[in-house]
């Protein structure tokens, strides 16, 4: 790092115009920062710790909030968030500092409560997914005949149905809903494309010589599949696994905005639905479904963060030159 | 998903609403007038009034099939329309109708008495109308004969002082409605769909769809002619479905719609900042219109635990009738303190309940609700829930999704339930599912309704849903939607006998009020249903076309313009440019 950066230090000078020897600085950092850790990039950085802010405004504020003003009935109707009037010209209080819902629900409450849950559906979605994937891709990749021919014919039909169709139907012939049954719902449209994705890079990595070499020292088909081969998938999978949580939260969203997710069970999408039920736009109370639709806005920008993050771990040549 | 899917719909309504009256003939907007429905019209083929499956409110009765006679629920006074009047013999088990002269269907056939005879005929042949009003007629009337072409005679079971206020005057709703005889003769009434459809009405269907009916002023109309009436101003009526809430305000603010459904105080408050041309039946608040049908939760009673009346009455304990006035309706109803509308007319009926003890109070109970439920034998368990044999005690309580006003009432009591130790959910339901199916076949553990409804300003018509007269089995349909809950009991064998006896006396019988207290008290023990709050209608009108509506100050009747009342309703309105 030091000698780089001395170098260019030494060379910014000598050059004519002070402009040059700003694009030469960032060029030579930006040349360096290819034998950084990779785990290491602003991308990654930025999402993680947004992320890890959104879980730990659920995890510190069950304990610092009280979480019974999830109930309705319990606080006053309709109050805007501190600071503000509502139309009536009732003044927000800091008792409840971001509003109520119409049915005398705390606004902070339901955030703080319904965020981890609609993060936690997307990430047992995605694990129950992608674990599904995983297996059934590498089977299909590696022990190829019958076994590959069912797996991918099955993963090719499921593929083109659409999820939200399926599932607006499911969830109406089960009612109510807990949180996980959704996640296990949601889960049964999330292994189609790790399966045809992994199959296709498990089939190129059969071939290489490592793989042949276990072979030959006579490794178990598991032993070489997820001792041998995996390792190498990681980043994929991670990256892989972050896009299958944002779209297993759009699809939970999606059907709690429908009012088909949990009742009782506050997440963003219930939120949201509740809002719109009950005219909250026409009324101008823009705390209520503005608040959360802006924590999924950056709870799936932070997503994406991760995910073009991890893309430039697994895939070097992402990075910047 | 109902109201996302209208959402959807009410953009191409709109759209082929006018494309369509571009095509068929050019109305202007000013000449229109746009009424809200709140369901889909699920067989918009279908004008069949007397098979299941409601679908008249798309303006069918309103615009195209006139009643005999209309309630006023102002005057009290029952109007005549395509009759002129009625007496009875002093027994009032035989009543005679006079009809008026020179009514005519739209397809220029004259209606006179045959036409009533043939449809109350019908009625009475066929058990397969399960309808209300088919029903109603079945189980009152004995024989209907011909005087002249304009004079009808009705031979009743037994003495009924109510007959035309129960059947013909439009007091809930509709009324039984009559048929054109020429165009029914020979059908199976209970396949026919009467399509196209003919009545006698100053409309005439344009067009329909499951999303809206457009109906075109007729200009022959048998009320001009004869000089009953002048036309009505607009040249055309439109019945559109405008989804959820969010919708229907939009539609209201921009001038799209000049009479909406019931909104929340909140969305009502909101569309008066952003249109000075909404108004409602009071000027202030509460703004909203009491409609008769005061709300309950109605138990399946053949359903373990809630076969068990003090189950059933442990529910009714737990259930805090001010917090669903306070979060539910904002504050614009009432908590119902008996199983009547709280009219003034009923005042004698509902103070004899409350004086003999039999009546309901609007707070909880809690306490006393899980001791009950603890001597049934439940045992409260770590979740806070009560559990017997390792099973939680649960509710699923059916409501139709229609309405805010249903769904937010139905999430109190949950909250209250889940809070007292019952495992609540709601169910929420289609409209046409929910009655349809759910209600009429008993397919409910507890469900969202107002079936007691009937009563406005005496107590034998909501009482006698209750009796055991008309119990069917779980899975065929419970007649006229009575006793869907299926309660059938010594104690309903008791208050079908006082209930029965009841209806036989004259109305205003002094001995009434305390019958009713008594024969109330089997409902306040056993409790089949629990009475909730009183329904609290807060119907928005745009008087920026049309002017006329009603109102508390223009009390020409009430506003409920899904109603067959609401041929009065269009008969006043008025241009507004």
């Amino acid at each position: 790092m030091t000698d780089t950066t001395q170098s260019s230090n030494q060379t910014g000078p000598t050059v004519d115009s002070a402009a040059a020897g700003v694009v030469d600085t960032s060029m030579a950092s930006g040349r360096f920062n290819r034998f950084d850790n990779p785990w290491l990039n602003p991308k990654l950085i930025w999402g993680v710790c947004i992320l890890g802010g959104i879980l730990l405004l659920g995890v510190i504020g069950q304990f610092i909030w009280n979480t019974e003003l999830v109930f309705t009935g319990s606080t006053p109707l309709k109050l805007p968030p501190f600071g503000f009037e509502n139309l009536r010209r009732q003044e927000g209080l800091a008792e409840f500092p971001l509003g109520t819902d119409g049915a005398g629900r705390d606004l902070l409450a339901l955030l703080i409560v319904g965020t981890p849950n609609t993060l936690m559906i997307g990430a047992v979605a995605s694990l129950i997914g992608m674990s599904t994937g995983i297996f059934l891709g590498f089977s299909a990749g590696f022990i190829g005949g019958r076994v590959d021919d069912v797996i991918r014919i099955f993963s090719d039909v499921m593929i083109t149905i659409p999820p939200l169709l399926i599932l607006v139907v499911f969830q109406s012939a089960f009612g109510d809903v807990s949180l996980f049954m959704m996640a296990v719902l949601i889960a049964g449209f999330m292994w189609q494309s790790p399966t045809r994705l992994i199959r296709a890079q498990v089939l190129s990595m059969r071939e290489s010589g490592y793989v042949k070499m276990a072979q030959l020292s006579g490794a178990s088909t598991m032993h070489i599949m997820f001792r041998e081969m995996m390792p190498n998938l990681i980043p994929y999978l991670f990256g892989s696994f972050i896009a299958n949580v944002t779209t297993a939260i759009v699809t939970a969203v999606g059907l709690e905005v429908l009012g088909l997710g949990p009742q009782r069970i506050p997440t963003l999408g219930r939120i949201i639905y509740d809002a719109i039920n009950s005219g909250a736009l026409i009324q101008n109370l823009w705390w209520w479904w503005g608040l959360p639709t802006a924590l999924l806005a950056i709870m799936f920008i932070a997503l994406l963060l991760v995910n073009l993050g991890l893309d430039e771990v697994s895939n070097p040549r992402l990075r910047k030159m | 998903m109902n109201h996302l899917k209208a959402s959807l719909l009410v953009g191409t309504a709109m759209a082929v609403a006018f494309t369509g009256s571009v095509v068929a003939q050019d109305v202007p907007r000013e000449d229109t007038v746009i009424f809200d429905i709140d369901r889909t019209i699920r067989d918009p083929e279908n004008f069949n009034p007397f098979t299941p499956g409601v679908k008249r409110q798309h303006g069918a009765h309103q615009t195209m099939w006139e009643p005999l006679f209309i309630l006023n629920y102002e005057s009290g006074e029952i109007e005549p329309w395509l009759a002129t009047g009625f007496s009875s013999n002093d027994a009032q088990d035989e009543w005679t109708v006079t009809l008026r002269d020179g009514v005519t269907w739209s397809d220029g056939e004259a209606f006179n008495a045959d036409d009533v005879i043939f449809s109350v005929q019908m009625a009475l042949d066929n058990e397969s109308l399960s309808e209300r009003e088919p029903a109603t007629i079945r189980a009152q009337v004995a024989g209907v004969e011909k005087v002249d072409d304009l004079t009808v005679t009705f031979t009743l079971n037994s003495s009924n002082p109510r007959f035309i206020l129960e059947n013909f005057s439009n007091r809930i709703f509709g009324s039984f409605l009559i048929m054109p005889e020429h165009v029914w003769t020979g059908e199976d009434p209970s396949t026919f769909a009467f399509n196209p459809p003919v009545g006698t009405g100053p409309y005439t269907l344009n067009s329909i769809a499951t999303n809206r009916a457009i109906w075109d002023r007729n200009d022959d109309w048998w009320g001009a002619q004869s000089g009953f009436m002048d036309l009505p101003e607009p040249l055309r009526v439109i019945f559109l479905e405008s989804g959820g809430e969010e919708n229907r305000a939009q539609l209201m603010v921009s001038n799209q719609m000049d009479a909406a459904q019931a909104v929340t105080l909140g969305t009502f408050e909101a569309m008066g900042f952003q249109n000075d041309n909404i108004i409602a039946w009071f000027d202030d608040l509460p703004y909203a219109w009491p409609d008769p049908c005061a709300r309950q939760m109605e138990f399946n009673t053949t359903v373990a635990p809630w076969d068990n009346a003090d189950m059933r009455r442990a529910v009714e304990m737990i259930i805090d009738r001010n917090q669903i006035v306070n979060i539910a309706y904002e504050g614009t109803t009432q908590p119902s303190r008996s199983m009547f509308v709280q009219y003034g007319a009923m005042d004698p009926f509902i103070d004899a309940i409350e004086a003999a003890g039999h009546g309901f109070t609007a707070d909880a109970d809690v306490e006393a609700a899980q001791a009950i439920i603890e001597a049934a034998g439940y045992t409260l368990g770590s979740d806070g829930l009560y559990e017997l044999n390792g099973e939680d005690l649960t509710a699923n309580i059916h409501v139709n999704s229609a309405s805010p006003e249903y769904t937010r009432t139905i999430d109190v009591i949950v909250e209250q339930l889940n809070r007292a130790g019952i495992s609540a959910r709601a169910v929420p339901v289609e409209n046409s599912v929910f009655w349809g199916e759910v209600l009429p076949l008993g397919g409910y553990d507890m469900s969202y309704s107002w079936l007691s409804c009937g009563s406005v300003n005496e107590p034998w018509a909501s009482m006698n849903r209750y009796t055991n007269a008309t119990i069917a089995p779980i899975g065929e349909r419970a007649p006229g939607f009575n006793n869907t809950g299926r309660w059938n009991t010594d104690a309903t064998a008791a208050y079908t006998e006082i209930v029965q006896q009841m209806g036989t006396m004259a109305i205003g019988d002094p001995a009434i009020p305390a019958m009713v207290a008594e024969a109330h008290g089997y409902l306040a023990d056993e409790v089949p249903f629990v009475p909730l709050v009183q329904a609290a209608k807060l119907l928005p009108f745009n008087t920026t076309y049309w002017t006329g509506w009603p109102t508390a100050e223009n009390n020409y009747n009430h506003p409920a313009f899904w109603w067959g009342s609401a041929h009065q309703i269009i008969h006043n309105l008025e241009r507004a440019q």
